[in-house]
C-alpha cells in the first residue's frame, strides 16, 4: 500500500503516526514545503511575544520520520493531482505515486491587497519564518500597525504589547474578535488590552501603504494618514489548493470531507486547514482552521486510511487565550444572530471578572464564551461535540462550582 | 431582576437587596454556603470527633473504614457526644445572656447603674414571691438585690433546683424526678455536660442525652427564664404596641442607627439617648428630621415587645440591611452577629460598633458597655452616628414597611383573654381553636429565607391553630402580614372568629428567643387550668429553619417540657440510627414528647395538625383525621 | 494493573483526598511543612458540589486517547505505557490551556508548581502518584479515603464487585440495598431542604 501525505503540519504529521500504527510496513512518503520539523503552529504567536525561544517549536522530534519509516520530500510543494493516474505532482516535475493520498496542506495567509504591500517590513503572520523577520526588524520599530482583529492580529498586537512597543490595531468590525465573542466580552478585552497601552480604531482600513524601500505609513479608508514602520496583517487565510482538480474533487471554501475525512475522490483525504467539514454547531459545513481540528482530523483521516472505519462527526471551532490579566475561551457558535432558534443565557459576575455566556439550540447547547474561570470549559466544549441533551437547570452551567459531577448519569 | 434572588428568599426587601448587594459586591452569607460545598459528610452526619488529640476521628457510615474512633467510642457515642456540646453552647449562651441581666440588676439595687431602673415593680414583686422573698414592707431596690443575689444562686449548686421550675405544672416536675433531669443549677448543668462528653466519662449514649435534657431545662427553666423576668423588670412587661417591620422601616431623610444582637441591657440605652432632645435637636443641625432607631435580631425583637421599636429585619437580612447604604450606625452585643459585617459596613458609610467585653468582630470599632458607662456610652455612641449622616451616599430603601402588632407578654395573652387562659381553653375544647404551635427559631441559608416559617404558619392558621412565634420567625411573620388585625382572613373560621371576637391578630408575636420561656408559662397555665400535664395539651413546637447551637437547646428544653417540636433543617445526628430513634420514637416514653425533621413546611404542617388531633383525642376532644 | 477507581455514592465530600494530594505533591510531603512552603503545594484532584452538594472527588482518568495529548499544542502531554499514565512536562507546556479545553471532564488546574520551572505557571493535572508508586506506595488519595470512595484496585475487580452489586439489586428492594442508612437519611434530607 502506498501512502501519500502532502502537507508536513499537525494534521500531515498525526495522519502519519496513525497510518504507522495500524499498518507498519505500508511505504509512506510525506510532502511539505516547510522544511523545519513539524512545528506548533499558535505557539509562533508566543515566539513573538517572548515567551517561548524559537527551539520550543517543534513538536516531534528530529527523528520523527526514521521512526516513522516515512520517504520525505521537504522544501516541495504539489503542482497537480493528477486523478487519473493517482499520481501527484511536485512542483518540478518529479511524480509520485499513491494508492491513499491526504491533503494536509493547510493555509496561506490572505494576502493584503492594496497598493504598497511589496515595501519591506509588511508582513503576515503564519509561519515560523514570518515571526523569525518580524523579530528581526523589532528594535528599530517605533510605530508598529497590526492589521485585523481576528484571532491572528490580536495575538500580533498582544506579542508587540509584551515586547514593550504600543501598537495601533486598525479593524473593521465594532470590537475585536467579533467572530468569536459577543459585545460584553469583547470590551472586557478590548479594556484590558487598552489598559496596557493599545491603540484601537475601529471602522477602519488600510487603502494604501506608502513609503521609499521599507513602509513609512500608511493611508486609511477616512483619508487620514498613520506612520508604521511595522505592518502585520492578520486577515484571515486562504486554503492551499491551486492543484486540487475542481471536477474530480469537490471544494467549497475549502475540500469537502466526508465524516471519515475522504474527499468526493475514493482513496483522497483531506484534513486540517485545507478541509471543509461539516461544523456541528452550526450545522452547516464550515472552515474550522484550527489547531486541534487539524491533530484530531489527520488522525482519523490516517487510521480511515490504513483501512480502519473511524467516523469524525463534525468539525467545531474553539479558541483558548490568556491576554495579560484575563482569560478567554469561545466555543462553537458564540454568537448567533438574534434569532429565536437561539436561546442565550449570559452571567456577569462583577467581583471576581467572570462572564459566561451560553447558547443553546433547543435543549442542545451549541456555543459558549467563558471570561476567566475557563479551567471547565472543556466540559462545555464536550456537551457540544457530543449534542448532549442539557436535562440540568442551565443556569448550572453559568454557575463558577459547574463541575462534572452534576451531569454525571 | 435576576431569577435567582427569587429562589434565595420569598422577601421582596430581601430579593431587591441581593441584587444591590451583588452590584455593590458585596459578599454574602448565600455566597458563602456555596463555596462550602460539599460539606464535609463526616460533619453533617455527627460522626467527626475533634474532642481530644488521639483523634481527630470518623467513622465510616458505610461500614469499611473505622467504625470507632481512637478511645473506643462508637458512632452513637460520638453523635450524642456533639449534640451534647451543641446543647452545652446553647445553654451557656442564653444563660450568660441571663447573667449579665442579673449583674444590671444588682448594680440598680446598689444605685450603680445610672439610666437604668426598675420599671414594673409588679413583675419584681411577683419574681421575687417565687424566689421565696416576701415583698411586704421592702424597698424596691432593697428588694431588687434581694433578688438578684437570689438568682445567682440558681447559677450555682449550693441548690437542689433551680428555682423557677416550680412553675412548670406538678405532673411534668414530677416526671422530671422520676427520670432524673430536674435542673439543678443554671452554669453547673452546663459545667457538668461539658465534663461528661470529655473524653472517658459518659459514654452511655441515652445517659448523655439525658443530661442534654437537663442541661436543656436549666435553660429553658432557668438561664432564659430569668432573662426574660428580668428584662421585664427592668425594661417592662410588653403590652401590644403597633410596629412596623422590614427595611422600609429605615427612613431617607432620618439618622439610622441599628441595634444587633440579644441583650436589652445595651438597646434599651441606646433608645434612651435616641430619644433624647439633645440628641434630636443635634441630628436636626446635621439636615435630618429626627434619629430613627430599628433592630434586627432578639435584641430588636425585645424593643419591639416593649417600645414598639421597628425591625428592620431578621438572621439573613443583617448583612442586606447594610447594603441600603442608609444606616448610620450599626451597634452589636453579641449572638448571630455574622463576622462578615465589618467587612460589608466597609462598603458603605455605616460605622459598626461592638458592645460586649465577650464579643470583638473583625472591623468593628469596640466600645465596651457595662452597667456603670452604659448611658454614657450610649449618648456618646449616638452622637457619633448623628455626626455620621452627613457622610451618606446613595441610599435605597426599595420597600414600604408592613405593620404588625407586636408585645404579647402571657400578662397580655391572658388580659386580652379577660384575666384568665379560660376563653382560649373553651375555644380549644369547643374545637373552634384546634391547638396552638409556637414557630421558632432562625433562618438558615440552607432553607429559602422564610419560607418554611411563612408557609407553615399560613397553613396553620388556615386550620384554626393558633400560632405564637419569637425570633426570626417573628419577623418573618410581620412581614408576611400576618400580625394585623385583617390578617383573620387569612385564617380558618374559628380562629377567625375567636381572635376577631378578641381583637387580636391569628398570629402572636411573643418576642426574642429568651421570650420562648413565655411560652413555657403559658403553656403551663393551659396545663395547669385543666390539670393536665403539658404533653397532653394540643400543642406543638417548630423550628423551620434554624441554624444555631442555641436553637438546638430551645428545641431539647420545649421536648423536654413535654412539646413535641419539628425542626426543618436536619441535626448532626444520621450517624447514629440509635439516636435517630431515640430522639424521634423513644423520648416520647421518658418525656412524653419528641423531635421530627421534616424540611419541608407543608408537611411539617400536615405533621403537626395530626399531632394535635391525636392529642385532642386522647383529651375527649372532638378530633379529626389529618 | 492496578489502577484507581472512584465509587461516586461513597463520597461524603470530607474532601481529605485533596489535602492528601497536595500534601503528596509538595516538597516535603508532610502536610504541616507543605503548607509553609513556596510555590504553595496543590491538590490534583478536585472534590466538586452535585446538584444536590453531594460530593464527587473529580480525578483524571488517564484516557486513552487522550484528548489533552491530542490537543497540547507544545506537544508537552504524552503517555507514560509503563504506569498508563498521562503526563504533562511542565518545561514543555506553555500555559496555553490548551488541554483545559480539551479535557471533558476538566481535572487540569493551572498554577506554579514545585515540579515546574520556578516562576512558571504551567498546567497540572493527577500523575497517578507515579512517584509513590515507584516508592512502594498507593496513590494518596486511595490512602487517606475512608470512606472507600477511592479505591487502588484491579479494574476487573472493582467491575465484579459493581456486577455483583447490581445483580443484588435486581432481586432486593432498594432499601435493603443503601450502602449506608445514616448516609440515605442525610443525603434525602439534604435533597428535600435543596427542592423546596
Amino acid at each position: 500500500m502506498k501512502y501519500v501525505i502532502v502537507g508536513n503540519g499537525i494534521a500531515g504529521i498525526s495522519a502519519a503516526e496513525a497510518v504507522r500504527q495500524l499498518d507498519p510496513s505500508g511505504h509512506m512518503t510525506l510532502i511539505g514545503d516547510e522544511t523545519a520539523l513539524p512545528y506548533s503552529r499558535p505557539m509562533i504567536s508566543m515566539v513573538l511575544d517572548g515567551s517561548t525561544p524559537l527551539e520550543k517549536l517543534p513538536i516531534r522530534s528530529p527523528g520523527i520520520y526514521d521512526d516513522l519509516n516515512i520517504e520525505t520530500r521537504l522544501g516541495n510543494r504539489i503542482s497537480e493531482i493528477d486523478a487519473g493516474r493517482r499520481e501527484v505532482v511536485i512542483e518540478g516535475g518529479k511524480r509520485v505515486p499513491f494508492d491513499r493520498l491526504l491533503i494536509a496542506t493547510g493555509a496561506d495567509a490572505r494576502p493584503v491587497e492594496v497598493p504598497g504591500t511589496d515595501l519591506k517590513n509588511i508582513y503576515t503572520m503564519r509561519t515560523e519564518a514570518h515571526v523569525r523577520h518580524i523579530i528581526q526588524t523589532l528594535p528599530t520599530v517605533r510605530n508598529p500597525l497590526v492589521l485585523g482583529g481576528g484571532l491572528v492580529g490580536f495575538k500580533a498586537a498582544y506579542g508587540l504589547l509584551k515586547r514593550g512597543l504600543k501598537p495601533t490595531m486598525l479593524i473593521t468590525s465594532p470590537y475585536p474578535l467579533s467572530m468569536q465573542v459577543d459585545e460584553v466580552a469583547g470590551k472586557m478585552i478590548l479594556d484590558e488590552l487598552v489598559r496596557h497601552g493599545l491603540t484601537v480604531r475601529v471602522g477602519i482600513s488600510v487603502k494604501a501603504f506608502e513609503g521609499s524601500k521599507m513602509v513609512e505609513g500608511a493611508l486609511l479608508s477616512d483619508d487620514s494618514a498613520l506612520p508604521c514602520d511595522l505592518v502585520i496583517a492578520g486577515k484571515g487565510v486562504v486554503p492551499s489548493l491551486s492543484f486540487v482538480p475542481q471536477d474530480r474533487i469537490s471544494v467549497g471554501q475549502g475540500i469537502f470531507v466526508d465524516e471519515h475525512m475522504e474527499t468526493s475522490l475514493k482513496g483522497v483525504f483531506a484534513a486540517g486547514d485545507v478541509a471543509e467539514h461539516f461544523d456541528i454547531a452550526r450545522k452547516t459545513r464550515w472552515m474550522n482552521a484550527i489547531w486541534p481540528e487539524a491533530a484530531m482530523q489527520g488522525r482519523v483521516a490516517g487510521m480511515n486510511m490504513a483501512g480502519r472505519n473511524v467516523s469524525y462527526t463534525g468539525s467545531l471551532s474553539r479558541n483558548v487565550m490568556r491576554i495579560f490579566d484575563l482569560d478567554l475561551m469561545t466555543m462553537g457558535l458564540a454568537n448567533p444572530k438574534a434569532d429565536s432558534e437561539y436561546d442565550v443565557l449570559n452571567a456577569h459576575g462583577f467581583r471576581n471578572n467572570l462572564y459566561r455566556k451560553l447558547v443553546f439550540r433547543g435543549n442542545v447547547l451549541v456555543g459558549a464564551v467563558l471570561v476567566n474561570g475557563i479551567e471547565q470549559g472543556g466540559l462545555l466544549l464536550a456537551l457540544i461535540q457530543n449534542e448532549t441533551p442539557i436535562s440540568i437547570s442551565r443556569k448550572k452551567l453559568l454557575e463558577p462550582g459547574f463541575n462534572f459531577r452534576q451531569i454525571m448519569n | 431582576m435576576d431569577k435567582k434572588f427569587e429562589d434565595l428568599t420569598i422577601t421582596q426587601d430581601g430579593q431587591l437587596l441581593l441584587e444591590k448587594a451583588e452590584k455593590d459586591q458585596v459578599e454574602t452569607v448565600w455566597q458563602r454556603l456555596q463555596a462550602q460545598q460539599p460539606q464535609c459528610g463526616y460533619c453533617d452526619l455527627g460522626l467527626s470527633c475533634r474532642i481530644c488529640i488521639m483523634g481527630p476521628c470518623r467513622v465510616d457510615p458505610f461500614g469499611e473504614g473505622p467504625q470507632k474512633g481512637v478511645c473506643g467510642a462508637d458512632a452513637d457515642i460520638i453523635v450524642a457526644r456533639n449534640l451534647c456540646r451543641m446543647v452545652a453552647a446553647g445553654a451557656a449562651s442564653h444563660s450568660d445572656h441571663g447573667r449579665d441581666l442579673v449583674e444590671v440588676l444588682a448594680s440598680v439595687a446598689e444605685g450603680k447603674a445610672p439610666g437604668y431602673q426598675i420599671r414594673s415593680v409588679e413583675k419584681l414583686k411577683q419574681v421575687a414571691t417565687e424566689y421565696g422573698i416576701d415583698p411586704e414592707g421592702k424597698d424596691v431596690l432593697p428588694l431588687a438585690g434581694e433578688l438578684a443575689q437570689a438568682m445567682m444562686e440558681d447559677y450555682g449548686m449550693r441548690q437542689k433546683q433551680i428555682k423557677l421550675v416550680s412553675r412548670a405544672p406538678q405532673k411534668r416536675r414530677d416526671l422530671w424526678e422520676k427520670v432524673g433531669i430536674t435542673p439543678r443549677g443554671i452554669d453547673r448543668e452546663t459545667s457538668e455536660m461539658m465534663h461528661r462528653t470529655h473524653m472517658g466519662v459518659d459514654n452511655g449514649w441515652q445517659s448523655l442525652l439525658l443530661q442534654a435534657l437537663r442541661n436543656a431545662l436549666s435553660d429553658g427553666w432557668g438561664g432564659s427564664m430569668i432573662a426574660t423576668e428580668v428584662s421585664d423588670i427592668l425594661f417592662g412587661i410588653p403590652a401590644p404596641k403597633p410596629t412596623t417591620v422590614n427595611v422600609g422601616v429605615l427612613k431617607k431623610d432620618q439618622v439610622n442607627i441599628i441595634v444587633h444582637g440579644h441583650n436589652p441591657v445595651v438597646s434599651e440605652m441606646i433608645l434612651k439617648a435616641c430619644e433624647s432632645p439633645d440628641m434630636i435637636a443635634l441630628a436636626k443641625e446635621k439636615g435630618a428630621r429626627g434619629i430613627n432607631l430599628a433592630g434586627v435580631c432578639c435584641t430588636g425583637n425585645e424593643l419591639l415587645m416593649r417600645h414598639g421599636v421597628p425591625m428592620a429585619g431578621n438572621h439573613l437580612m443583617t448583612e442586606l440591611v447594610l447594603s441600603t447604604g442608609a444606616v448610620e450606625m450599626m451597634l452589636v452585643d453579641y449572638q448571630c452577629i455574622m463576622p462578615s459585617l465589618g467587612t460589608v459596613a466597609a462598603c458603605y458609610h455605616t460605622k459598626m460598633i461592638s458592645t460586649s467585653d465577650k464579643a470583638r468582630f473583625p472591623g468593628m470599632e469596640h466600645r465596651e458597655f457595662h452597667p456603670e458607662n452604659a448611658e454614657q456610652m450610649a449618648m456618646e455612641l449616638v452622637t457619633e452616628a448623628v455626626n455620621n449622616f452627613v457622610a451618606r451616599g446613595e441610599v435605597y430603601i426599595p420597600v414600604e414597611p408592613v405593620n404588625a402588632v407586636g408585645g404579647f407578654s402571657v400578662e397580655t395573652i391572658i388580659g386580652a383573654l379577660g384575666g384568665t387562659p379560660d376563653p382560649l381553653l373553651d375555644a380549644i375544647k369547643a374545637g373552634k381553636i384546634r391547638g396552638a404551635v409556637g414557630i421558632v427559631g432562625c433562618n438558615n441559608p440552607k432553607i429559602k429565607h422564610d419560607y418554611g416559617h411563612v408557609t407553615l404558619t399560613k397553613r396553620l392558621i388556615e386550620n384554626d391553630v393558633l400560632v405564637v412565634d419569637t425570633g426570626c420567625v417573628s419577623v418573618a411573620n410581620a412581614k408576611a402580614g400576618f400580625k394585623v388585625p385583617e390578617a383573620i382572613e387569612m385564617a380558618g373560621p374559628g380562629l377567625k372568629e375567636v381572635c376577631g371576637s378578641l381583637g387580636i391578630p391569628p398570629v402572636l408575636h411573643l418576642g426574642s428567643c429568651v421570650d420562648n420561656v413565655r411560652i413555657l408559662v403559658l403553656v403551663s397555665a393551659l396545663a395547669n387550668a385543666l390539670d393536665v400535664d403539658i404533653s397532653d395539651l394540643p400543642i406543638a413546637g417548630a423550628a423551620p429553619e434554624w441554624y444555631s447551637e442555641k436553637a438546638v437547646t430551645i428545641g431539647t428544653y420545649f421536648v423536654a417540657s413535654g412539646v413535641t417540636t419539628v425542626l426543618g433543617p436536619m441535626p448532626p445526628i444520621a450517624g447514629s440510627m440509635n439516636v435517630v430513634k431515640l430522639l424521634t420514637e423513644g423520648l416520647n416514653d421518658v418525656v412524653g414528647a419528641t423531635f421530627a425533621v421534616e424540611p419541608d413546611p407543608e408537611k411539617a404542617a400536615v405533621l403537626i395538625r395530626r399531632h394535635i388531633e391525636g392529642k385532642r383525642k386522647a383529651l375527649g376532644l372532638a378530633s379529626v383525621d389529618v | 494493573m492496578k489502577e484507581v477507581t472512584v465509587h461516586p455514592e461513597r463520597c461524603v465530600g470530607c474532601m481529605q483526598c485533596m489535602i492528601a494530594c497536595a500534601t503528596a505533591h509538595s516538597q516535603t510531603r508532610q502536610v504541616l511543612t507543605a503548607l509553609m512552603e513556596t510555590p504553595l503545594p496543590k491538590s490534583r484532584v478536585h472534590v466538586g458540589a452535585g446538584l444536590y452538594n453531594e460530593g464527587f472527588p473529580n480525578r483524571c482518568r488517564h484516557c486513552n486517547p487522550a484528548p489533552c495529548m491530542v490537543a497540547c499544542l507544545a506537544g508537552a502531554i504524552l503517555r507514560d505505557p509503563e504506569r498508563d499514565t498521562v503526563l504533562v512536562n511542565p518545561d514543555k507546556c506553555i500555559n496555553c490551556a490548551g488541554c483545559a479545553m480539551a479535557c471533558p471532564y476538566g481535572v487540569i488546574r493551572f498554577h506554579e508548581d514545585s515540579t515546574a520551572p520556578p516562576d512558571k505557571t504551567v498546567a497540572v493535572k493527577c500523575d497517578n502518584c507515579d512517584q509513590r508508586q515507584a516508592e512502594g506506595l498507593i496513590p494518596a488519595c486511595v490512602e487517606v479515603c475512608k470512606s472507600g470512595a477511592l479505591t487502588f484496585e484491579e479494574s476487573t475487580d472493582a467491575l465484579k464487585r459493581k456486577t455483583d452489586e447490581v445483580a443484588r439489586s435486581v432481586s432486593r428492594g432498594a432499601e435493603e440495598m443503601s450502602l449506608s442508612p445514616a448516609f440515605s437519611l442525610l443525603t434525602a434530607a439534604k435533597r428535600a431542604q435543596l427542592s423546596l
